[in-house]
C-alpha cells in the first residue's frame, strides 16, 4: 500500500508526455505508451485532479482547485503516489 | 499508423480483458494493470 509520504503534494506535477487519458463513465483510463501500463481511475474527482495538475503550481493546489476537502486529501495523495510511482505522473520543474 | 489508431487500440483491448488478471496495484480510487501479459490478443 503506498503511503502519502512518497508523494510530495507541495511540488508541481504533470502527466507524463507518453500518457494518454480517456475519460470514462466510471472515471478514466490512463495508458502509458512507454511502460505499457493501464491505470483505471475509479473516481471522476481523481480525473479532475489529474487534469488540474498541468496548470496548478502544486498537487495540493490542484486538489483544492477541484474541491477535494481535507478529509479526502490523504486518499487522493495515495492515489497520486501510485500514479507517480508508475511514471504516469512526472514532477514538473520550473524553467531555469 | 496514425496517432488516433495508436491511442485507441490499447484501451479497447484492455476494456475487453479482466483487469484482475494482470493487476499490479489497487485501492479505492485507482487500479493499475500491465498489458504485457495480453500479447495474444493483438
Amino acid at each position: 500500500m503506498p503511503t502519502a509520504s512518497v508523494f510530495d503534494l507541495d511540488r508541481a506535477w504533470d502527466l507524463h508526455p507518453q500518457v494518454s487519458v480517456r475519460p470514462e463513465p466510471f472515471g478514466a483510463l490512463l495508458y502509458h505508451f512507454g511502460t505499457r501500463r493501464l491505470s483505471f481511475l475509479k473516481d471522476r474527482g481523481l480525473l479532475s485532479v489529474v487534469q488540474a495538475l498541468a496548470t496548478a503550481p502544486t498537487a495540493r493546489a490542484a486538489c483544492r482547485a477541484v474541491g477535494v476537502g481535507e478529509d479526502d486529501m490523504l486518499r487522493y495523495t495515495r492515489a497520486l503516489a501510485v500514479l507517480a510511482r508508475s511514471h504516469m505522473l512526472t514532477e514538473r520543474h520550473p524553467d531555469p | 499508423m496514425d496517432e488516433q489508431t495508436a491511442v485507441a487500440e490499447p484501451f479497447d483491448v484492455a476494456v475487453e480483458q479482466d483487469p484482475a488478471e494482470d493487476l499490479v496495484e489497487a485501492d479505492d480510487l485507482i487500479e493499475e494493470v500491465s498489458i504485457d501479459g495480453m500479447c495474444g490478443v493483438y
